[in-house]
Parts: C-alpha cells; structure tokens; sequence
C-alpha cells in the first residue's frame, strides 16, 4: 500500500546549517504516528516540510506516492494536508463558527446560516463546542477541538500536530486522546509532534523518534517502550539518571523558615492560601494550570501586575514585606524563575554575556553606574561554565540557543543575583532530556547549599524526583502538603483534582 | 546570499549613502567640495540631534511626537523670557526646566498611567503647543534678543572652518553613545525596550527607566531647539505643527532602529541621517521642488525597508531560530 504521505531524503538548511538531514518518513493511511525527539532534533521542521510552511532545500514529498510541490500552507490544505500549532491560529474576537468557515471561498456568509451548519458540524464530530461563543472565552482544550475542526471541515486527511498536549490539563488531554481515536476511526492519518513518552505511547501506532535532525528509528508503537524510546532519543540511557534516583536519599532537613505566607488571597486566582518555605531544602508545589499557584508565587516575589491584593501577609525572614515590583524583592534576595522564558525570561537583542550581566547589575552585585566590558565577560563566563550552557562564545545571541540552553541562561541570570529564595516555575518546560538532567542536578546542589528553593511544577514525576516537601495546589489553595518520601503519584494527584 | 544575508539595514542604507554620493559626485560640479560637504552635514546636524533624542525612545520601545513641540515651545519661552529682560542664561535654564517637566509629565503618564506611547506623546505634544502659544508667548515667531547675539556663533559660527552645528551633532552622539553602551542606565534603557516583562523581572526600575527615556529626549531636543535658535536667531513655533517630527522619525527608522524596541543604536542615527542629508543637498543643487523632494524621501524609505525585507526575511525561521 502506498503511503499517504512521504518524505524522501529530505534535507533542509537554514544559512547552511541543516536543521534536518536526508531523512525519510512515511505516513501510513489511517494511522496514528507519533514523532518524537529532543528540543532541537528536528521534528518540527520535518512536519513543515510536509505541511507546506517550509520547502525542502533537498528531497521530495510525496503525495500518495506522487511527487508534489507544497510551496504554502494553503496549497498544503488543498491537497488535505492541516496543521494545528501549539499556539492556536484561531481569530479570538470571531465566534467558533464563523472561525471555521473563515478561509471559506464564499465571500459572504450569513451568520444564522453558518450557526446552524457549524451546530450540526460539530455534533458530527461529537465535539462539545458552541458554535456562537467567542473563541477568546473557550479554553485551550476547546479551542484545540475547533482548530482540528476546521481542519477536518477543509477535509483534511492528514493532520499534523505540533505538541498538541504541552497546554492542556489532564482532563483536556484526556478528551484530546479520545478525539484522536475519533478521528483514527474516521480514517485520518495523524501525526503528532510530542516530549510525552507516555502519551505517544498510549495513542501512536507508530512512532519515529529524531536526533540531531536524522531520522534515529521508525516501529510499531507496541514495539517500544519508554526505556528505549528514551535511549534512542538521546543516545544513552538517561532513565537511572532522570527518574530511578528517586528512592536513593533520604528527604533533606528544614533549616530556618525563610519564607512564611499566611492567608493570601488575590483576585479570583489565590484564595486565602498559606504556606512555608525552608532553606536548604527543596519544596515543590504541584497543582494543575489555573490552581494558582504560579499567581501565588508572583505575588511573593512581586512579579504580578495591578495585583488585586485581598489581605494576607508575606513574611520574609519573619519580617512583613509587600512587593509591589519584583525590584526590591531582588533586592531582599527573592528571584523568581520564569515558566514562560520567551515570553518575560531574556532579551532577545542582546547576547548570552549581556543577559546575565544586565541581571548582576539589576540585582545590585555589580555596583558601579559605569560598564566595564571585562567584568561582563568575567561574569558570563563564569556562569556559562558553571551551568554549562553550550554556546560557541558569550557572544552569541540567546535566541539562538536550544531550548535548554535557553533555560540555562535563564536561571543564571536568577542565579548571579545571588538570591536567598528561588522561585522555579516550570523549570524544564520545553527542554530536552539531557538539560532536564542537569537542571535538576542544578536544583539540587542549590539546596545543598542552604538557598530556599521553591519548584513549581505539572509535572509529577518532576516533583516527586525533587522534592524534599511537596505542597498540592487546588483552586487557588494549598490543600496537602507531603514529605517527599511519603508521596506517591496516586495520593498527589488526588490531592489536586476533584 | 551568505554575504547578502548578513548585511543589515544599517549596512544597506550606509551603501545607498555612498552609492548616491557617488552618483552626486559624478553628476553634479562642486558637490564634492569640502565646502558642501561641510554644509552637507551642518544642514542635518539639528535633524539628527533629534533623531539621537528620537532614537533613544524608541530604542526603549516608545515613540515621542512630542519632541518637536517641546523643543519648540520651551526654546521659544526662553527666548521670550529673555526678550522681557530676564538675563538670557537664566532665561535658558528656565527654558531647560520647562522641558524637562514636560518630558517628566510624558514619561509619568507613559509608565504609571500605562497610556500607549503613541497617544500619550500625540496629546502631549498638542496640549504643550496650544498651552505655549496661549500663556507663554504671543506670536508664532520668537526672536533671538540681541543681548544673546553671542549665541548665534553656535548656529552660524564656525572652528578651525568646521561649522560649530556639526561639533555639536557630533557631541550629542557621542554622549549618547557612551550613554547607550557603558552606562548602567543605558543598559536598563535597551532592556526595557527589548522586553518589559524580563526587564522588571530582573530587578531593573522598569518604570523610573522610561520616565527617564522621555526626559532624555526633550532635553537633547532642547539643545537642538538651541541650536536652531541660534541659526536662525528666533524660533518659529509653527515647527510643532508642521511634519518635522515625522523627519525625524524617518531618519530613525532609516537607519535602522527597530520601532520593536532594543535594536540598534546611535550609529543608526547617524547613517540615517547622512543619507537623508545627501538627499536633500543634491535635491537642492538640482533644484529639485520641495513637494518632489518628500515623493523621493518616501520612495528612499521605503525601498531601504524592502531591501531589508528581501535580505533579512522576517518568516518563521527567524522568530524561531532556538527550535527548529
């Protein structure tokens, strides 16, 4: 049987630097095919190259085994080739149904007209959308439905995902995985672009996984399992290292409460919440996205905007504080670490050297009015040593860098500013495998030497690896708190849905 | 296309300079002539210390409309001031004064009140003109008062035959330049201009920062307003309500300041405003009309900014270099 949908040999360069090499990939008719791979190893340029965004600088896609050009995405879509972002590309001001038939021929519609076919279309999908709200007031998980709706409504019979699931809550996910199945079952071919094992374990039928660019394996999902998936990711076994270090300590000692919120509460998002942070040891916090607990750690380190502070006290060392900028709560020693590094982490105009040395002189250990040059490169240097950020030089411009690299120099401009209480927000969301490592390794040392840590995180085998203390986040509270051996992924979760 | 593909606005509009000098040179006697030259670039040393001030702002991701007016009006009080007997140098720290406020007022409401740069400087810049034209001086024109005759070396004067406008210019870039690359503030000024939200993060007096972006450009702009006061002798305060500003902005964006904030520098400044200059003076020698002059500075503008288009292709690769 020919494949759906084919690359051959396909290469492509950005200014000479190839991002994918000469790989092949099949997509078989009706199947469920996962690609998975490191920040960086290619997959989101393979998947551009069959959806049209970008051309193969070498190779061909073929097309139910015909050779075809798909110069844009449009001409993509015409052939019954979609792509569904991570971020959405839907119109928020537009209502869902006049999204779907947005790129429609017709010129005009009338609206009552297309409420009522885009009803009757969604029904046929059994997905649980209003066709007349507003797409800014749906969530990620229905804003997701309608984005694959109209790809199925531009009959598309390939659909490609781009780390459909990075957004979403569980139960999100859960709905998506059974729409995936829907759609399998209508006879679409899909592929799916994700960093969740388990997932593309659960729901591929295949699954190919990339390094470097190059094509690494391609089996049957049975086939694999998360050890091996993970060994052909990054060329090593990285499970002992990552997730079997669990059971090897025991949890560290609290030394003196640094950090003491009683009763905060703020706008809808925190509600009355109260808790403790330790130095020297590590306290995670788990909660689902919308649980508030990044809002909660925002408002202790100053960060959050207009913030509608509703009462509650914050106690630094015992001592009241109330930051209304995060400049001062630097300067007390409270640096918070971004979840979203693209969005509030670097600047992207200036170099790796310039990041860090702008968050030294910010933070107040770097005195003088007047730059000096060389202790910019002194301090990056040594910051780029000591988080081993792979660059050519510290000249080289952020955005250049992986994802996990990216990271790095993310928390080394925390980290310069020699902080008493670290923040982490989602410290190894979007980085690959082997920086999630050695950014866990980081955590660690910094609570061996006595600093503070908070970590906030989704992801439970993250906190559980972790943790010294494990607080649960629900509905703007913290509901639970564990010791960090005590836990398991069972009782926390509980903790934190319902 | 390696070497192409590197080449930056900056670089395409310096060789667009040269290419038109060259042109110019050919093509028109005397152009070449040191003594052009000189009047070249003393013609647009007031036009680029504005684009310095402009530049500053917009590197911090603002825009000041503004500056025009506020150059205008508080040199044109200074001089009234001083026309009414009040000893000229107190007459212009006065003046300086009044800038500063109003450049204050602009930041304060920009950084605290959260009112979009854009709209802020638009209103400011007409509530200081109509509020100068009624409580502070009665006609358009304000002449220079002859006690401050002196002044006028600075607009018209000239050492070891360079003309006094041109040292100038090249002292406010200079103090700019340091400015933007050795000093702490300079630093905090790109950061908040490249990315607010990291910037406050990072501890840096986000909103003090911007105040002080707005203040920086209306006193350099009040040193231009000086400057053209003293070319002049007197100040014609129906500039605020002319196109000036957008000159100025021209020459910003020209030389390739991203009005995304954080890019770029006082060098920009600099080939956007020789450019512009070379333009205007072999218009002038041609005698080309004014109104034809404006349809070949658009034309330069817009052609840089597709050239630029073309080399440095702003798709999806480079929004995203860290994950391809």
């Amino acid at each position: 049987m020919t494949p759906i949908l084919e690359l051959r040999n396909g290469t492509k360069e950005y200014r000479g630097v190839p991002a994918v090499k000469d790989v092949t990939f099949t997509l078989h008719r009706g199947e469920v095919h996962a690609l998975v791979g490191e920040n960086g190893a290619g997959k989101s340029t393979l998947t551009k190259m069959l959806a049209g965004v970008v051309t193969p600088t070498a190779g061909e896609v073929l097309l139910d085994g015909r050779a075809t050009v798909l110069s844009t995405p449009a001409e993509a879509l015409r052939h019954g080739i979609a792509m569904v972002y991570q971020e959405t590309s839907l119109v928020p001001s537009l209502t869902v149904a006049q999204n779907l038939y947005l790129a429609d021929k017709r010129f005009f519609h009338r609206l009552r007209g297309i409420y009522i076919a885009g009803q009757q279309f969604l029904q046929s999908l059994n997905f649980d959308v209003d066709p007349m709200a507003l797409v800014s007031s749906l969530g990620a998980g229905q804003k997701q439905m309608v984005e694959i709706a109209r790809a199925v409504h531009h009959n598309a019979n390939v659909i490609i995902f781009d780390e459909p699931t990075a957004t979403l809550t569980p139960e999100e996910k859960h709905q998506f995985f059974s729409l995936v199945d829907r759609l399998r079952a209508r006879g679409v071919s899909i592929i799916f672009i994700s960093h969740a094992l388990e997932e593309a374990l659960a729901i591929a039928d295949r699954i190919t996984v990339m390094r470097d660019g190059e094509h690494v394996v391609s089996d049957e999902a049975a086939r694999f399992d998360r050890e091996s998936i993970v060994r052909a990711m990054v060329g090593r076994s990285l499970s002992d290292e990552l997730y079997g270090a669990r059971a090897r300590r025991s949890p560290r000692e609290a030394r003196e409460k640094v950090l003491s919120v009683q009763n905060l509460s703020m706008g809808k998002a925190v509600k009355n919440t109260s808790f403790s942070v330790f130095s020297g040891q590590i306290t995670g916090v788990f909660g689902l996205i919308g649980s508030g607990r990044t809002e909660a750690a925002k408002v202790v380190a100053g960060v959050m905007k207009r913030d509608t502070f509703h009462g509650g006290q914050v106690r630094l060392d015992g001592r009241p504080v109330r930051y209304r900028v995060p400049r001062p709560a630097v300067r007390d020693g409270i640096v918070y670490v971004t979840e979203d590094r693209k969005l509030e982490g670097f600047f992207e105009t200036m170099s790796i050297a310039e990041n860090i040395h702008l968050s030294a002189v910010a933070g107040g250990r770097s005195r003088s009015r007047v730059i000096s040059l060389r202790e910019m490169k002194e301090i990056a240097d040594t910051w780029i040593g000591a988080l081993n950020v792979r660059a050519i030089n510290g000249d080289a411009r952020v955005i250049e860098l992986s994802g996990g690299n990216q990271q790095k120099v993310v928390v080394a401009k925390a980290l310069v500013q020699k902080p008493r209480l670290v923040i982490f927000d989602e410290p190894t969301r979007g980085v690959d495998v082997g920086a999630i490592a050695e950014i866990h390794q980081l955590i660690n040392r910094l609570a061996d030497e006595g600093i503070a840590v908070m970590v906030i995180s989704s992801y439970l085998p993250e906190v559980l690896q972790l943790s010294d203390r494990i607080l649960v986040c629900r509905q703007g509270r913290i509901v639970e708190e564990f010791a960090g051996d005590s836990a398991d992924e069972e009782t926390i979760m509980y903790a934190a849905v319902h | 296309m390696s070497v192409m593909g590197r080449l930056t606005q900056e670089q395409i509009v310096f060789a667009l300079a040269v290419l038109l000098c060259a042109v110019f040179a050919l093509a028109l006697p005397g152009f070449l002539s040191a003594d052009n030259l000189l009047n070249l670039v003393r013609s647009v040393s007031i036009l680029g210390m504005l684009g310095v001030a402009m530049g500053l702002v917009v590197i911090g991701r603002g825009i000041d409309l503004s500056l025009v007016a506020l150059m205008a009006v508080s040199v044109a009080w200074a001089l009234q001031l001083a026309a009414t007997g009040m000893d000229f140098v107190q007459a212009a720290a006065i003046g300086l004064g009044f800038s500063l406020i109003g450049g204050m007022i602009t930041g304060v409401l920009i950084a605290f009140v959260e009112i979009p740069a854009i709209f802020a400087t638009l209103a400011m810049g007409t509530l200081i003109y109509g509020f100068g034209r009624y409580f502070l001086f009665d006609l358009d024109v304000v002449y220079l008062p002859d006690e401050a005759r002196y002044l006028v070396w600075l607009g018209q004067g000239s050492l070891a035959g360079v003309p006094v406008p041109i040292f100038l210019f090249a002292a406010v870039c200079l103090v700019g330049y340091l400015f933007l690359r050795y000093t702490r503030t300079g630093r905090y000024l790109r950061a908040v201009g490249d990315n607010l939200a990291a910037a406050r993060i990072a501890g840096v007096p986000a909103r003090p920062t911007i105040v002080l972006q707005y203040m920086l450009s209306a006193s350099i702009g009040y040193v231009a307003g000086i400057v053209t006061a003293a070319s002049v002798a007197s100040m014609n305060t129906r500039v605020a309500n002319s196109t000036y500003v957008y000159d100025v902005i021209l020459v910003v964006v020209l030389g390739g300041i991203g009005l995304s904030g954080g890019r770029g520098g006082i060098r920009n400044v600099v080939v956007g405003t020789l450019l512009i200059g070379i333009l205007l003076n072999g218009m002038t020698i041609m005698n080309i009309q004014y109104t034809v002059q404006n349809v070949i500075k658009g034309m330069i503008l817009l052609s840089a900014i597709v050239i630029d288009t073309f080399l440095n292709p702003r798709d999806e690769q480079t929004a995203q270099q860290g994950d391809i």
